[in-house]
C-alpha cells in the first residue's frame, strides 16, 4: 500500500505542473494569430469596432492582468461564459465531457477484454500458428487508423445489419451505450494492439521467470500459475500503458466522434477555436488536463499497490 | 530450441519482420518517388464517361464521381503520405535528440528546466493539442508540421536523455574523459552515435503514427487540402459514396494500413537486428 504521504507529495508536485499548463494555454491561445473580434466580424469589423468588442471581453488588459484575473475565477470555480454562445463554460462542458469520458472509458475496457485473454493465449503458444497469426492480425490492428475502421463499421455493421444506429447519440443510459458501441470499438482496436503486444511479452517473460517455475515445481495447476502469478504481474505493465496511452485514447475519442457524429468535445473545440473563443477552448482543454492528470496520479497509486517495491 | 534462441539475441540479425518491414516501405517508397511510371492514368483527369465504376480490367481500383482513377490517385497520393511520415518526425527528432542529449550529459538547472517542461507537455492530451495548434494556425500541412515539431520533440528528448544518462557511466566515457576531449566532442561523437538505437527504431514507431495521425487530420480537413491527393483525403472524399462507391475510400485505407504495417515490421526488426538491449 503506497503511504498516505507517497501520495501527497504526488499531489504536491502536481500542483506547479498545472499551474504552468494553465499559463501556456492561457498565453498560447493569446498569441497564436486572430481573435474573437476578427473572427466573428470577417473583413467588415473596422479597427474601432474590434477595439470595442475586445475590451468588453476585457482582452485590452495586460496578459498578467488577464491571467490573475482568470485564476480567480477558477479558484472560485467559474470558467467564464462563451462569447459565441453566451452560455457559461461549465454548463458546456458539463454537457460535453461526460460523453468523451464514457467513448474513452468503454474503449479502454473494451480494448482490456480483447487484448487480455488472446495475449494469455499467444504467450501460451508461443511461437506457434496461434500466436503467428495473433500477432499479426493485431499488427493490422496497430496500423488501422481510428477513422477508417469507424467508417467500415458503419457501412458494413450499423448500415447492413441495423443492429446499431448510424451515429448520433442517444438518450438515456441504456440507449447511449448502444450508441457507443461501434465507435468503442472502433477506438479500442489500437490500443488492444498496443495492450496486447506488452502484455504478450510481459507474459513471456513472467512465465521464464524463477518464480513460475517454482511455482510449477510446487505442483500448482497451470490455471493457478497463469491467473495467479503471471497474469498478476503482466497486469502492472497494463496500468503503466493506460497511463502512457491516455493521452491518445482522448484524443482518439475526438477523431471517432467526428466520424460517428456524437456532441462531445471534439466539435466544440474546434468550433470554439475557429470562433477565437477562449473561455471555451481554455476551459475544455483545463479539463481534458485535469482529467490526464488524474488518470497519472491513478495509475501511478494502483502500480505502488500491485507492486510495493515501486513505493521505494 | 535454446541455441535457436540464442543466436536470435545476437546483433546483426536478419529477422523476418525486418525483411517484410524493410520490403513494404522499400516500395512505397520507390511508388512514392516515381509515382508516373506506376500509375496508370493522370490522377487528376475527369472522364466523364466512366464515372463510380466499379474496379474491373480498365480501373483496377475503379473510379470517383468525377471518373478519376482511384489506382493513380491512391499511387500519387503515397508521395505526399511518405512526405508526411518523414517532415512530421524529422524536426522533433532533430530538436528533441539533441535538448535530450545536452540535458542527459550536463544534468544541473538546464535540464530541470526542461524536464520541467517536458512535464508540462505531457499532461496535455497529445492529439487533442496537435488538433487545437493545427486549428489556430490554420488547416494545411505546413502547419502540421509545426504543430507536430512544437510537441513531439518531448518523446525524443525524453528518450535521448535517459540513453545518454546510462551511456556516460560507461567506461569508454570515462576514458574519452581522461584522454582530454572537450565535453561537447565527447557527447556528440562518442556517446551520441552509441545512443541513437533507441532513437532509430522509435522513429519507424513515430513514422507509422504520423501517417495515421496524417491522414486522420486530412480526413478532418485540418491536414492535406483537397484537391491535393491524399489517402485521408480521398478517404473523406469517398465517404459518401461508401454505399454506393466502396472503392473510393477502402482503396487509400488499404494503402494506409499497409505503409503504417510495413514501418512498424521494419521497427520490430530493427530491434532484433541491433541486439537485446542490455539493462545495468
Amino acid at each position: 500500500m503506497p503511504s498516505g504521504n507517497l501520495v501527497l507529495r504526488r499531489v504536491v508536485q502536481l500542483v506547479p505542473t498545472l499551474f504552468f499548463a494553465l499559463l501556456l494555454l492561457f498565453v498560447m491561445v493569446r498569441l497564436l494569430p486572430g481573435g474573437p473580434a476578427t473572427a466573428a466580424l470577417g473583413d467588415r469589423g473596422t479597427d474601432a469596432d474590434i477595439a470595442r468588442i475586445e475590451a468588453s471581453y476585457g482582452l485590452n488588459r495586460s496578459i498578467a492582468e488577464q491571467f490573475l484575473s482568470y485564476l480567480w475565477q477558477i479558484a472560485h470555480g467559474d470558467l467564464g461564459v462563451s462569447y459565441s454562445l453566451k452560455v457559461p463554460v461549465t454548463e458546456l462542458v458539463l454537457q460535453r465531457l461526460p460523453v468523451t469520458l464514457t467513448l474513452t472509458a468503454c474503449g479502454s475496457v473494451l480494448a482490456l477484454a480483447i487484448a487480455v485473454p488472446l495475449a494469455a493465449l499467444a504467450a501460451s503458444r508461443r511461437d506457434r500458428t496461434t500466436d503467428l497469426i495473433l500477432r499479426g492480425l493485431f499488427q493490422l490492428g496497430l496500423s488501422s487508423p481510428v477513422f477508417y475502421i469507424g467508417i467500415l463499421l458503419l457501412t458494413l455493421v450499423a448500415a447492413k445489419t441495423g443492429l446499431f444506429p448510424v451515429g448520433g447519440y442517444g438518450s438515456g443510459f441504456l440507449d447511449n451505450l448502444h450508441h457507443l458501441v461501434l465507435p468503442s470499438f472502433a477506438l479500442a482496436l489500437n490500443f488492444a494492439a498496443v495492450l496486447f503486444r506488452n502484455l504478450r511479452s510481459a507474459m513471456i517473460e513472467a512465465m521464464d521467470a524463477d518464480y513460475v517455475t517454482f511455482a510449477i515445481a510446487r505442483g500448482l495447476s497451470p490455471r493457478v500459475v497463469l491467473f495467479g502469478h503471471v497474469l498478476r504481474n503482466a497486469l502492472i505493465s497494463t496500468v503503466t500503458l493506460f497511463g502512457l496511452n491516455v493521452g491518445w485514447l482522448i484524443g482518439g475519442a475526438v477523431i471517432t466522434e467526428s466520424v460517428f457524429a456524437i456532441p462531445g468535445v471534439g466539435r466544440l473545440m474546434i468550433d470554439s477555436i475557429f470562433a477565437r473563443d477562449y473561455p471555451v477552448i481554455q476551459g475544455l482543454l483545463l479539463v481534458l488536463v485535469l482529467t490526464v492528470s488524474v488518470v497519472f496520479l491513478l495509475t501511478d497509486i494502483v502500480e505502488g499497490l500491485l507492486d510495493p517495491r515501486l513505493n521505494r | 530450441m535454446s541455441a535457436v534462441a540464442a543466436i536470435a539475441r545476437r546483433r546483426g540479425r536478419i529477422s523476418l519482420p525486418l525483411l517484410i518491414g524493410a520490403g513494404i516501405v522499400l516500395i512505397w517508397i520507390v511508388v512514392g518517388l516515381f509515382p508516373g511510371l506506376f500509375a496508370p492514368y493522370d490522377p487528376d483527369a475527369f472522364d466523364y464517361d466512366a464515372l463510380l465504376q466499379a474496379p474491373g480490367l480498365a480501373h483496377p481500383f475503379g473510379t470517383d464521381s468525377f471518373g478519376r482513377d482511384i489506382l493513380s490517385r491512391v499511387i500519387w497520393a503515397a508521395r505526399l503520405d511518405i512526405q508526411i511520415a518523414v517532415f512530421s518526425t524529422i524536426f522533433a527528432l532533430g530538436f528533441g535528440t539533441v535538448l535530450g542529449a545536452l540535458c542527459g550529459f550536463y544534468g544541473g538547472w538546464f535540464d530541470a528546466i526542461v524536464s520541467r517542461v517536458i512535464d508540462v507537455v505531457v499532461i496535455f492530451p497529445f492529439l487533442v493539442l496537435i488538433i487545437a495548434i493545427i486549428a489556430f494556425l490554420g488547416p494545411g500541412l505546413f502547419n502540421m508540421y509545426v504543430a507536430l515539431a512544437a510537441i513531439n520533440w518531448v518523446s525524443y528528448c525524453k528518450l535521448m536523455r535517459g540513453e545518454i544518462r546510462l551511456q556516460k557511466q560507461l567506461d569508454y566515457a570515462a576514458a574519452a574523459q581522461v584522454l582530454g576531449y572537450r565535453d561537447l566532442r565527447i557527447l556528440f561523437r562518442h556517446l551520441v552515435p552509441n545512443a541513437m538505437t533507441p532513437i532509430v527504431v522509435f522513429w519507424m514507431t513515430d513514422m507509422a503514427l504520423a501517417v495515421l495521425l496524417g491522414s486522420s487530420l486530412g480526413y478532418l480537413g485540418l491536414g492535406a487540402q483537397p484537391p491535393e491527393a491524399e489517402w485521408g483525403v480521398l478517404i473523406a472524399d469517398g465517404k459518401n459514396y461508401i454505399e454506393t462507391a466502396w472503392w473510393m475510400s477502402v482503396w487509400p485505407g488499404v494503402a494506409i494500413i499497409t505503409l503504417g504495417f510495413g514501418l512498424s515490421l521494419l521497427g520490430d526488426g530493427l530491434v532484433v537486428y541491433f541486439g537485446k538491449k542490455e539493462r545495468s
